[in-house]
């Protein structure tokens, strides 16, 4: 009689203690569970901060490859144009020299000068005040307007 | 005698087993892994290399010289001491390397134009924050 009231309070003192147990390895577990929630919620919003960057990584391309797309553009635009310079109406260059040398001399130096300014801008010297503002076709430089005058507007 | 010793037997088993379901309880199942997230992020050092400095173009004085004025030109060059010799190109040829020209230029533009971007892409103020 004893020894099955003994063994009862046994089961019965193991299952409580093995129930405290329990609940204190499932209270270590929550509070493991809750940390690595707040971890996953901050790489949540890491990931949601990289995306936005990603996103503004895409944009700052298309654009830049847009900017780019318009100088090469305008660059192009600017060498047709010498091109038509030269053979407007099928002028021809060198029967004009011989009519009008003192004038087409003069034409020449004013454009090599206007050339030689082009590639001073090309390779990074500032544009000046006077180019800057230049909004007439007789203020601007002929050879390369869409990199020496920028606010001229094509008429 | 023998009652004592059956008494110890059953109290030591009266330990022993609470301990046993115990240690069965909490260790049956596995526990739970702590989560840990690495994060590696070496900014490169920026190379900053200085612009090359912008070109200052000599100013070159084109000569037309036709069948016509051909002796004045030479003998005004005689006259301001120039060397009465004169390297010549024909319309066609001056009207090729005026292009040439614009498309160096043009080159010269879009390479610099390019490196900007790059520059600025890579090394915005904004993006350095971000590396911070």
């Amino acid at each position: 009689m004893l020894g099955i009231r003994l063994f009862l309070i046994g089961i019965v003192s193991a299952s409580l203690i093995g129930a405290g147990a329990y609940v204190f390895k499932l209270r270590a577990d929550n509070a493991i569970l809750k940390a690595n929630a707040v971890k996953m919620e901050s790489a949540i919003e890491e990931q949601k901060v990289l995306l936005e960057n990603q996103q503004k990584d895409f944009q700052e391309i298309l654009t830049a490859n847009n900017e780019m797309n318009v100088l090469v553009n305008n660059l192009k635009k600017d060498l047709e144009d010498l091109d038509k310079r030269f053979n407007k109406k099928n002028r021809d260059f060198g029967k004009l020299a011989i009519e009008k040398t003192k004038a087409i001399e003069r034409i020449m130096n004013k454009g090599g000068d206007n050339a030689a300014r082009c590639i001073e801008i090309a390779s990074g010297s500032p544009l000046t005040e006077e180019e800057i503002n230049a909004t007439k076709k007789s203020e601007i430089n002929p050879e390369c307007p869409s990199i020496a005058n920028p606010n001229y507007v094509p008429y | 005698m023998y009652h004592t010793e059956d008494k110890t037997y059953r109290l030591a088993w009266i330990v022993a087993l609470p301990l046993i379901l115990v240690l069965l309880l909490s260790g049956c199942s596995a526990g739970v892994k702590t989560l840990s997230i690495f994060k590696e992020e070496v900014p490169r050092q920026e190379l900053n290399l200085p612009k090359p400095t912008p070109l200052e173009m000599e100013e070159i004085y084109w000569h037309i010289i036709t069948s016509e004025n051909a002796e004045e030109v030479f003998a005004k060059l005689e006259k301001d001491g120039i060397d009465p010799v004169l390297f010549g190109l024909t319309d066609k040829d001056f009207e090729m390397l005026s292009k040439n020209f614009a498309k160096i230029r043009n080159q010269l533009m879009q390479t610099n134009e390019l490196l900007d971007k790059y520059k600025e892409y890579y090394e915005s103020d904004e993006k350095k924050e971000d590396n911070e």
